[in-house]
């Protein structure tokens, strides 16, 4: 009976076309989207070679100090190359400007002076680059001739790896999925309640009992789910090229976590509200959306604000917790946050299970 | 005769409202028993009731000698229910729909098989197996409804309204299921707010309205509730008013009525009444084209009981 | 007027999507104005950074800490290492720079300390190396050749004061014109959603299989039902349209009633129009009601992704543009772009601008010749 209801339900929602639009296609599609849109942003925010020119006068042909300084920060071989620069005219560096081929430039007169377009790094960097070079002339002068020293007090870099933020777009996307595989336990489950329609009327006069078929019935669900998230996961990784880091036992018991905290929100809101199946798909696709707002999914910023200022709500919001355990995973070596992450999502899991229990468990209704 | 099905005292109350008011009846074994009521007379609601599915306030039911109870498996493993609301899922074809629900009875395949290919024969849709519900008329969708329900053979049978909105050629189809299931041995609790269903397939037949049973009886018994037993209409043209009082005074009559050349008389009871009305016309001479006898319909009957027409 | 009338009241049945669609716009826009300021002054880019201190706070540790306070943004944080951690990772930081124990003491008994930093490797971050670099290569010439670390304070505070004036050249308001860019990128997911969505729903609606038969054997003529039922989109479009023009105007200010404005809401007028072509030949294209939500979705937001609406035209790959350019969304928001680098606005400095608005009505014109096609095969029932 149990397999009866199992394989059958299995053949129902793979059979529903928008329920697999929405659980399998959309975020795929998303995930398209997000890779063709983001792929380049970190790229874009590493230093690039700047486009500069220097007004080629006399005080810059006779300032040896910047003229040589210029010639190596502009340098092809030099591997800390800051700029491409253009020696040209001063009308002709301002109509270069104008047409935004170059960043801004340089005029040496008495003191040097820097002209750019518009406020931004690109001025910045060649602002300090100037002031740089004007105070090596300066320690030159003090030092009487020393110059820069090799030596002395050091810096050493012990930046992490890991740190791709876009990568946090992609768990919001893998926490929408889990979520919006509710709609299929919901569905599952509406086929079961005899006050949700006539076909649960018809279940619910049958000689089975009620909870050996909402059983068979979530457990379809779930197995579709786990499907569509094994799909995703698989466009992600070899299509999308996203990290989910190396520990893959932990990322699927994470999925299977997420996927199960969206399965029991689907249950509970099947169970709890007496509407149709619109309506419910409704209030699923709200309430995921909100959650991925609030984990990240429009703005990763929208998740540190939170859990730097309101943590309690990312503690409650099962996208956020699917969203955190990955990157948790991604940046972290250590597992506490990992693992308060993964319990969270069971206990929301066991509440889910618990609200829609207290609901599922009645036999006879008020009014149907 | 034994009673399938006992209901007693049986009262259903929702906030405001007494949708079924203590009622009491059996179902006997066999039989296919016909409740009848205009919309919202609290026919659903009973069999919702007696199926376990409402809670109600007060009363008790037994079937097959039983209390019903949601868990009660064994019954319901002995019924069949078929729905007003088409109750199919769109995601399966004409089989698969037909195997899930039937499956939910019957666990062994082979038997299942067999059961599922009969219902498709009686219900008619053996061109139709692979088909989606979305590719089915209004008729066949019914008729799959009812082959969705039954197909288990279950002993005790309720059909809701199974033919609201069905074309008439559907409609026939279904009724002689219904009554092929009977000759099967099934016993059948059918409700309707159409008469001539009542009229031709049921053995007996409860009368509800607002809740409350107002008559019940086999079809005979009901008509014999009314006070009238007879309508003769007479097509004739010019009749005095002399012949109208005479006939006014004939023994058993209740009333007459005459206008645009049909007089039209009412009898209380009584048996050779238009024999007796025919040998005064001929006495009279009075011409007359047509002259028929009518038997009350059910509906006659329920006018009489509550003052109201059926279909409204 | 009763096709209007019943167009309206279909409307009210869709309202839901389009406020949501509406919050969504004027969220982000809120949000990404209070991140943008605005000047007509240079500003130099200032690194977020956090110091860790673990040295006294005196001489020269005191002096290095100073100097960074100076030019970059100072972040408090608390001092637990998974917040440090996850301020670094969501950019909160772009450096984070630990001055170690003794770090003094040792700096001027020369033993070479080290400064350790954990960077985001963007170009704050590469910002932020530069000055601290410049600091010590600074402080370490000055460590050579003098004294006491009074004097080197002294010195290196002379040194690193010495400043480059910045002038800036252009006097585009950059700040208002990037904010009103960003306003009106964004309405293109608004505009595209919003009227796909109800036109097709409406024309769902209108062509419901028994309601179509309804209205070809009324007695109204069958073209001017269809031209009524146009007029009602297109007057839908353009309340959407207007709708949002005035929303721009308290959100982005005086900017709104300067020229460089008047090119926003003309070119948001002219890809409305485009929008409600591209809803009629979905409308026509799609039979069923279950779909819309989901081809809503896919046109909207992957003409918002691909061509620049959320993410800056700029950040994206090179390929994704090439393939851009065959969505209207494209020239729109180049259009909306290339404004925020034009500094005069007339007959000349547009003409790239009337370019990128003839494309867009040219797909207009395609959208609307497929939709005719394809209405007109559907004309007879079948």
């Amino acid at each position: 009976m149990f397999i009866h209801n199992f394989k059958y339900t299995l053949r129902i929602l793979f059979k529903n076309k928008a329920l697999i639009f929405w659980t399998f296609a959309f975020p795929i599609i998303l995930g398209t989207f997000f890779s063709m849109a983001f792929s380049d942003i970190e790229k874009n925010e590493t230093l690039d070679i700047i486009e500069i020119a220097v007004v080629d006068n006399e005080a810059f042909q006779n300032n040896i100090i910047f003229k040589e300084a210029f010639k190596a920060l502009s340098d092809k071989e030099n591997e800390e190359r800051l700029f491409h620069t253009r020696y040209v005219k001063e009308e002709e560096a301002k109509e270069l400007l104008e047409q935004g081929q170059i960043a801004g430039y340089l005029l040496l007169e008495d003191t040097p002076k820097v002209v750019v377009a518009e406020s931004g790094i690109d001025g910045t960097i060649l602002k300090q680059a100037a002031e740089e070079i004007l105070q090596s002339g300066e320690i030159m002068k003090n030092t009487g001739g020393f110059g820069i020293l090799e030596g002395g007090a050091s810096i050493a870099d012990i930046s992490d790896s890991h740190l791709s933020y876009t990568m946090i777009e992609f768990y919001t996307l893998i926490a929408m999925t889990c979520l919006y595989g509710g709609i299929l336990g919901m569905y599952a489950i509406n086929q079961n309640l005899p006050d949700m329609g006539s076909k649960g009327k018809r279940v619910a006069v049958s000689p089975v009992a009620k909870g050996k078929l909402v059983f068979g019935s979530i457990l379809a669900s779930y197995v579709v789910q786990l499907i569509g998230m094994a799909l995703l996961f698989a466009y992600t990784v070899f299509v999308l090229k996203v990290d989910y880091g190396d520990r893959l036992l932990l990322i699927i018991l994470l999925a299977m976590a997420g996927c199960l905290a969206g399965l029991t929100l689907g249950v509970a809101v099947a169970a709890v509200f007496k509407a149709d199946d619109n309506l419910k798909t409704g209030i699923i696709i709200s309430v995921t959306m909100l959650g991925c707002f609030l984990s990240g999914m429009m703005g990763i910023t929208m998740k540190y604000i939170i859990d730097k200022n309101v943590p309690l709500i990312n503690k409650l919001n099962p996208a956020s917790m699917i969203t955190d355990g990955f990157y948790s995973l991604y940046y972290y070596d250590t597992l506490e946050r990992f693992y308060f992450d993964i319990a969270s999502l069971l206990i929301f899991a066991f509440i889910m299970t618990g609200i829609s229990m207290l609901r599922l468990r009645r036999q006879k209704y008020d009014s149907i | 005769m034994k009673n399938v099905i006992e209901v007693k005292n049986l009262t259903k109350e929702y906030k405001q409202l007494r949708a079924v008011d203590d009622l009491s009846f059996e179902v006997h074994e066999g039989e296919i028993l016909g409740l009848l009521g205009p919309n919202g007379s609290g026919k659903s609601t009973t069999i919702n009731c007696i199926l376990s599915l409402l809670d109600f306030s007060r009363g008790s039911i037994r079937i097959l000698g039983s209390e019903m109870q949601p868990d009660a498996y064994g019954i319901k493993k002995e019924i069949g229910v078929v729905f007003q609301d088409v109750a199919v899922f769109e995601e399966l074809n004409v089989y698969d729909n037909m195997d899930y629900f039937c499956g939910l009875y019957i666990k062994d395949k082979a038997t299942r098989r067999k059961y599922i290919e009969e219902a498709i024969r009686l219900a008619g849709l053996e061109d139709f197996k692979r088909f989606f519900p979305k590719q089915l008329s209004g008729g066949l969708l019914r008729r799959l409804n009812i082959a969705c329900g039954i197909a288990h053979k279950p002993k005790l049978i309720f059909l809701d309204e199974p033919t609201v909105a069905v074309d008439p050629q559907s409609r026939n189809n279904i009724l002689d299921g219904i009554k092929a299931l009977r000759d099967q041995g099934a016993t059948i609790v059918y409700t309707t707010h159409y008469m001539e269903e009542v009229e031709i397939l049921c053995d007996r037949v409860i009368i509800l309205d607002k809740g409350r049973i107002i008559a019940s009886g086999t079809n005979d018994e009901l008509k014999q509730l009314a006070r009238i037993e007879e309508k003769v209409s007479v097509e004739t043209q010019r009749l005095s008013g002399k012949y109208i009082e005479e006939i006014k005074a004939f023994p058993n009559v209740e009333s007459v009525d005459y206008s645009n050349g049909l007089l039209l008389i009412i009898y209380k009871k009584g048996k050779n009444n238009l024999t007796e009305l025919m040998d005064y016309l001929k006495k009279e001479d009075i011409p007359y084209n047509r002259i028929y006898s009518e038997r009350p319909t059910l509906n006659d009957v329920f006018l009489e009981l509550t003052g109201k027409e059926l279909r409204d | 007027m009763i096709v209007f009338k019943t167009f309206l009241k279909v409307l009210n049945k869709c309202k839901t999507p389009i406020i949501m669609y509406t919050v969504f716009l004027l969220f982000f826009s809120v949000f990404n104005m209070r991140t943008s300021g605005s000047s007509l002054s240079f500003v130099a880019s200032k690194p977020d950074i956090l110091i860790i201190n673990e040295d006294e706070e005196a001489g020269i540790t005191e002096s290095l800490v100073k100097y960074l306070e100076k030019n970059s943004n100072i972040i408090e944080i608390d001092e637990d290492e998974d917040a440090i951690r996850d301020a670094l990772f969501y950019r909160d930081v772009n450096c984070i720079i630990y001055i170690p124990e003794n770090f003094r003491k040792d700096f001027l008994d020369k033993k070479n300390p080290e400064v350790r930093i954990k960077s985001t490797g963007d170009y704050q971050a590469s910002l932020a190396e530069l000055l601290l670099e410049r600091y010590l290569k600074t402080a370490n010439s000055y460590n050579e050749t003098v004294g006491s670390e009074e004097e080197l304070l002294k010195m290196l505070d002379a040194t690193l004061s010495k400043q480059v004036d910045t002038e800036l050249a252009s006097k585009l308001d950059t700040g208002s014109l990037e904010k009103a860019g960003f306003y009106y990128n964004f309405t293109n997911y608004c505009i595209l959603a919003g009227s796909i969505y109800v036109i097709c729903l409406i024309l769902s609606s209108f062509k419901n299989e028994g309601i179509r038969k309804r209205t070809m054997v009324s007695s109204m003529d069958y073209k001017a039902y269809n031209r009524k039922l146009l007029l009602s989109n297109s007057l839908f479009a353009a309340a959407m349209w207007l709708f949002y023009v005035i929303l721009s105007f308290p959100l982005l200010g005086k900017i709104m009633f300067t020229r460089h404005g008047l090119v926003y809401i003309v070119n948001s007028f002219i890809f409305s129009f485009c929008a409600l072509t591209i809803a009629f030949l979905i409308g026509n294209l799609v039979e069923e009601k279950n779909a819309i939500n989901g081809i809503v979705n896919v046109i909207a937001l992957g003409s918002s992704f691909l061509c620049g609406a959320f993410v800056p035209m700029e950040w994206l790959p090179a390929a994704v543009l090439k393939i851009a350019h065959i969505l209207p969304s494209y020239w729109y928001i180049k259009t909306n772009e290339m404004m925020k680098g034009i500094e005069t606005v007339n007959m000349e400095t547009m003409k790239p601008v009337f370019i990128n608005m003839a494309v867009i009505l040219g797909f207009s014109l395609l959208f609307i010749t497929a939709a005719n096609v394809i209405s007109a095969k559907k004309r007879r029932l079948g």
